[in-house]
């Protein structure tokens, strides 16, 4: 995808930019946290509360659920956290499962990054609401999307295969 | 030329002319006017023809509330039946009359007033019943509704969704709404200001009040001004609030968003209050001819007047039963409108409202009963309210004021519950049903300071009020006028659907005395007004009639949307290629650049149907597709297939209970098949469940049903097994596949290269083993769907593209082609695989399907076991899987009903599906037929419209039945 920014085209309504992103390194972990943290071996920093997340480095762990968080970092560093993680010799009590390809990113940052998130996306993502550490799942033009924060706006994750029609939609909100 | 434009005043800009044309007429008006003012301006009286009747009709109100002249917009601006009051003048905006031919001045449908008596409310509910409705529901339809939506959508822009979250939302920007948002943002709330109308103040933009002894737009500045820097507070003008739901969700519709290129935006507003300050509505009086043109609301003659300067007349009477008339006209008095009389229906009208027009005859105790003229009025009668001789007052126009209405739509969408107010003759909010609150007019305060006070008690929500600024006003007063019993001629309660005193009087005699069944019988209150100036006069109708009180009569359900919302703004962007959603593979940019029919075959992936070469037909494409896979090599993209992997100690368990077979016993690195039922034992899903690992498991769905699957999983573990160790994670995008199939499949493998045995025996039908494959790490399932020997390989979807591309260059010397869902279909027919939606439709279990043997003995129970027993238990026949042969050769379509004999009875069954087979050469097909499988060999007959088609029944495999292929 070619970025969608406002400066391209004055006419275009908000002052933007979109940009899909290249996949990134995910596993989809579920379980006790003392169990998942045991496993790899204290490697894991997991955010303080429900709909957190707690970044290190290039990763972050985002609580998306009860006992069940997704660990993000960038594709380069995959093959390390896979040997990390070790995800078909994990206990029976933790699911460890590489899910990379599942889902496809944007970006939309500047001024009116809110009024764009806001087009397709049903929750409340006022800074005094979604604070910088909040991360959670939700709908984004109807489609079940992960949503969390970045310098200068959002980042939002749908089911990969509706990749194609997400930025269809955003182009759209562009235009 | 604008004849009737004042020389001082108004909120329009002089300075910027525009030209507008009107049924073909060209006029001009000024930048602020809507096309209502411009047309008054212009002299314009005769605007439109009324529904039923096409008696004339003029412009009534200045707001949402009008409801006699609707228009249909041309060109750019295309759009039908739009309040001629709520369209906002521009330069070279075109507009038509709707309901008239060929003008509103000659209107051919006049004719209908010649039989008027024939046409009395609820008329066609006796008419046209003989012989049958339908010999006139074309000629019905065609002159049903007004204006015709636009044909095309419009040129340029679009429309948008957004959601919206606030503390406060507040509907209306009056002095109420105005005040509590100026309270609450004080606060530091998050506030959603939203209005109407194109600038802020609501009534104050009509009336000539002060507030802190200056005038009232002033303060509305300063307010505006100082909302405008809260950064906690988003005011939004041309926008309305048309639907109030469960939660506090609102629904705004905003008409002229700040970005040219959005026509309108709808916004969806969770609010954790919402305050209705959405004003009042003035009602109409009800006497004879109370609809023909130059009869006017008080308050729109007072908004033409002041806001638009405007003169709607020269020579007015004015019809009251409340002191608001007496301000109105004031205000008409010093715009040089002659005031010929009062008519006061009240015996004593207070001195305080006399006092306001010294040297205004006051006829107090009398009524208007007619008014005169053909195309605008000329003069009224006047009489004693009490009875009595009347007399004519020469004038050319009716200003008329029933009381007020507190705008309640809102509220009652909200489910709030409303009480009739003795004092102010009216309904009013009551009991909320939802975090909601009303304030102002909307909640009876009717002057001035009473509603700046319930503003800011709203906005401050118990918390510290601030100073409430100083007013002046009138106090209100009214006593209650629902209609004028000595009226002569037709006196409608409903102008827009031409909904008289009489209409009401004759649905009541026919026993529809509920106010709801008035309402459906008569139409009254219906509309794009939805009878805002004329309920409250059905309803006072129906009471002087029965001799109740109002309270008693109750009103009808308010309902969404308050003001007529564009579809287009309902929808956002949501429509072209976004109109629904679809989902995409990493393959399917190849299949569209190599020709592909894609359509949308479940879950809403979009996959190809077939890859069609020059000069194939449809038929020939899928025939060459099938021969390919049987005799050479085929590949498809199973992608979309649904994939789940299973990890935890109690899968095994877990899965036996959700399957019919046992699944538990499954070695590591085998495959095995199994059908899912409902609780009612019936079959909801198939598919393949492959053991990776002692706890470690993937499953494979429909595409189809995968989702609803995963929730079943879900829902089973979370209520029926929650401690059970299972956890579910979806894999389907993270496992893309390509199934080589074939009986050169081996062979193309082979070329492929992999570091996995893929012998027979190393690899036999329903094993797996994970590799590489072109050096891609690959997992390789043997399953088949086509019958053939099959290797489906799965990769990430990162590495899928690649790998397809390279499976169709090694398969090159093996004939290798990309095969579609129809060829896949056929070939599955062929094998009489079952399909979910064809053999699998609802209310079949794995016994009718020939599936028994999945029907596991060994296990206690299982999902659906006990309900098969049951049925199985039953002497009732059932639908059993087989397969037809249509003789003669011929095609039959999906769905034809099997009957007896090919006679008119019920049926016995029907085709699920019938293909071409390119083995056969013929068709063949599969059926559900009642106790079809001891009829194998028998002839039956599938019914359609164009004749019977005999069909021989056989076992429902065409091919290969021993299996040998797909094992090799």
């Amino acid at each position: 995808m070619t970025p969608v920014v406002k400066g391209s085209d004055p006419d275009m309504p908000y002052d933007a930019r979109i940009d899909r992103l290249p996949i990134y390194a995910l596993f989809d972990l579920k379980g006790p946290k003392e169990a998942l943290a045991a496993w790899s071996k204290d490697t894991l920093e997991f955010p303080n509360g429900p709909s957190r997340l707690k970044r290190r480095g290039s990763a972050a762990l985002c609580h998306i659920g009860p006992n069940r968080w997704l660990l993000r970092d960038d594709l380069q560093n995959e093959a390390a956290l896979s040997e990390t993680l070790r995800p078909q010799d994990a206990p029976a009590e933790i699911s460890i499962v590489r899910v990379s390809d599942t889902q496809t990113f944007f970006r939309i940052t500047g001024p009116d990054a809110l009024e764009v998130m806001s087009i397709g996306c049903t929750l409340d993502l006022h800074a005094t609401v979604f604070g910088p550490d909040a991360v959670s799942y939700t709908e984004f033009f109807g489609i079940k999307a992960l949503v969390l924060r970045c310098e200068g706006g959002f980042e939002c994750a749908v089911e990969q295969s509706f990749g194609n029609m997400i930025e269809d939609f955003l182009t759209r909100a562009m235009a | 030329m604008q004849t009737d434009r004042l020389d001082n005043g108004g909120r329009i800009d002089r300075t910027k002319t525009l030209n507008f044309t009107f049924n073909g007429r060209p006029y001009q008006g000024f930048e602020g006017d809507t096309l209502a003012s411009a047309l008054l301006a212009n002299g314009v009286r005769l605007t439109a023809r009324s529904f039923k009747y096409h008696r004339p009709r003029g412009i009534v109100g200045s707001g949402v509330e009008e409801p006699s002249t609707l228009v249909e917009l041309l060109g750019d601006d295309a759009s039908g039946n739009r309040p001629v009051t709520t369209v906002a003048l521009r330069e070279g905006l075109a507009a038509k009359s709707v309901n008239c031919w060929p003008s509103p001045e000659l209107d051919v449908g006049a004719i209908n007033q010649m039989f008027a008596r024939f046409l009395p409310a609820g008329f066609y509910y006796k008419t046209f019943k003989w012989p049958n409705w339908h010999l006139y529901e074309p000629f019905i339809r065609k002159a049903a509704g007004l204006a015709a939506a636009p044909a095309e959508p419009p040129k340029e822009g679009h429309f948008e969704n957004r959601y919206a979250h606030c503390d406060l939302l507040i509907a209306g920007a009056g002095p109420a709404g105005l005040m509590a948002a100026l309270v609450a943002g004080r606060a530091g709330q998050r506030v959603m200001l939203v209005d109407e109308g194109s600038e802020p103040g609501g009534s104050l933009l009509s009336r000539n009040l002060m507030i802190d002894g200056k005038p009232a737009m002033e303060w509305v500045r300063s307010v505006s001004a100082e909302l405008a820097g809260l950064s906690n507070v988003r005011h939004l003008q041309n926008a309305t609030v048309w639907g109030y739901r469960e939660h506090n969700f609102v629904m705004v519709n905003e008409r002229e968003p700040e970005q040219p290129s959005i026509l309108e935006r709808n916004w969806r507003v969770r609010a954790g209050q919402v305050l209705c300050a959405t004003g009042a509505i003035e009602r109409t009086l009800v006497f004879g001819n109370n609809d023909r043109p130059g009869v006017m609301l008080a308050s729109a003659v007072q908004t033409y007047v002041n806001r638009y300067a405007v003169r709607p007349g020269k020579r007015a009477v004015i019809f009251t039963n409340n002191n608001s008339a007496y301000a109105v006209a004031a205000d008409m008095q010093a715009s040089g409108i002659e005031i010929a009389a009062i008519v006061d229906s009240r015996e004593n009208p207070p001195e305080v409202a006399r006092a306001s027009v010294p040297g205004v005859e006051v006829l107090s105790g009398q009524v208007i009963t007619t008014t005169h003229g053909r195309r605008r009025v000329r003069a009224v009668t006047v009489a004693p309210a009490k009875g009595g001789t009347g007399r004519k007052i020469t004038c050319d126009l009716v200003t008329v004021s029933g009381g007020w209405n507190p705008a309640v739509h809102l509220w009652s969408q909200s489910r709030g519950t409303l009480a009739y107010d003795q004092a102010l003759s009216t309904f009013r909010p009551d009991k909320a049903a939802q975090s909601a609150a009303s304030a102002g007019a909307a909640d009876g305060h009717l002057v001035l300071a009473e509603a700046l006070r319930s503003g800011a008690e709203a906005g401050a929500n118990g918390g510290a009020l601030p100073d409430i600024p100083a007013s002046d006003d009138l106090d209100y007063a009214v006593d209650p006028l629902w209609q004028v019993e000595q009226a002569s001629g037709k006196a409608f309660l409903d102008m827009q659907n031409d909904v008289s005193v009489d209409d009401v009087h004759l649905a009541l005699r026919e026993g529809y005395d509920n106010v709801e069944h008035v309402k459906r019988y008569t139409t009254g209150g219906m509309g794009i007004d939805q009878g805002k100036v004329g309920n409250i006069n059905i309803i006072g109708t129906v009471a002087m009639q029965k001799g109740l009180p109002l309270d008693e009569v109750g009103t009808t359900t308010f309902r969404a949307p308050y003001t007529p919302v564009s579809f287009g703004a309902i929808g956002g962007i949501r429509e072209g290629s976004v109109a629904l959603p679809y989902r995409h593979t990493p393959v399917t940019a190849w299949n569209l650049a190599n020709g592909a029919f894609m359509y949308e075959s479940g879950a809403r992936w979009r996959r190809p149907g077939y890859f069609p070469r020059a000069g194939e037909a449809f038929q020939d494409t899928v025939n060459r597709e099938c021969r390919t896979v049987r005799n050479d090599v085929g590949v498809y993209d199973g992608s979309p297939l649904g994939t789940f992997e299973l990890k935890g100690r109690d899968v095994g368990r877990f899965l036996d209970h959700l399957y019919t077979n046992v699944m538990s016993n499954l070695k590591v690195g085998r495959a095995r098949y199994g059908l899912m039922l409902s609780d009612d034992g019936l079959v909801m899903d198939d598919g393949v469940a492959l053991r990776l690992s002692q706890d470690r498991w993937i499953i494979s769905t429909s595409t189809g049903h995968a989702d609803a699957i995963n929730g079943h999983m879900e829902e089973i573990l979370q209520t029926e097994f929650p401690d059970w160790n299972v956890f579910i994670t979806t894999v389907t995008s993270q496992w893309n596949n390509a199934t080589i199939c074939g009986p050169k499949a081996r062979e193309v493998m082979q070329a492929l290269g992999t570091d996995i045995d893929i012998s027979t025996e190393a690899l036999p039908f329903m094993a797996f083993a994970e590799g590489h494959v072109a050096d891609i790490p690959a997992r390789v399932v043997r399953v088949s769907f086509t019958g053939e020997l099959s290797f489906e390989v799965n990769v990430a979807p990162r590495d899928l593209l690649r790998l397809w591309q390279r499976i169709l260059e090694v398969g090159v010397p093996f004939g290798i082609a990309p095969i579609g869902s129809e060829a896949n279909h056929v070939l599955r027919v062929e094998k009489g695989f079952l399909s979910l939606g064809h053999e699998v439709d609802g209310p079949i279990d794995p016994f009718d399907l020939g599936l028994g043997w999945a029907m596991s003995k060994k296990k206690a129970d299982y999902l659906g076991k006990r309900s098969v027993a049951l049925r199985r238990a039953g002497t009732s026949n059932r639908r059993e899987l087989v397969g037809v042969i249509p003789e003669p050769d011929r095609m039959i379509p999906e769905g034809g009903p099997l009957t007896p004999g090919g006679e008119k009875k019920p049926t016995e069954g029907f085709v699920t599906a019938c293909v071409y087979s390119t083995v056969h050469d013929r068709w063949v097909g599969l059926a559900l037929l009642e106790n079809g499988h001891s009829r194998h060999g028998e002839t039956v007959h599938v019914r359609l419209n164009d004749g019977v088609i005999p069909a021989r029944v056989t076992p429902p495999i065409h091919y290969d039945a021993g299996g040998e292929r797909l094992r090799s």
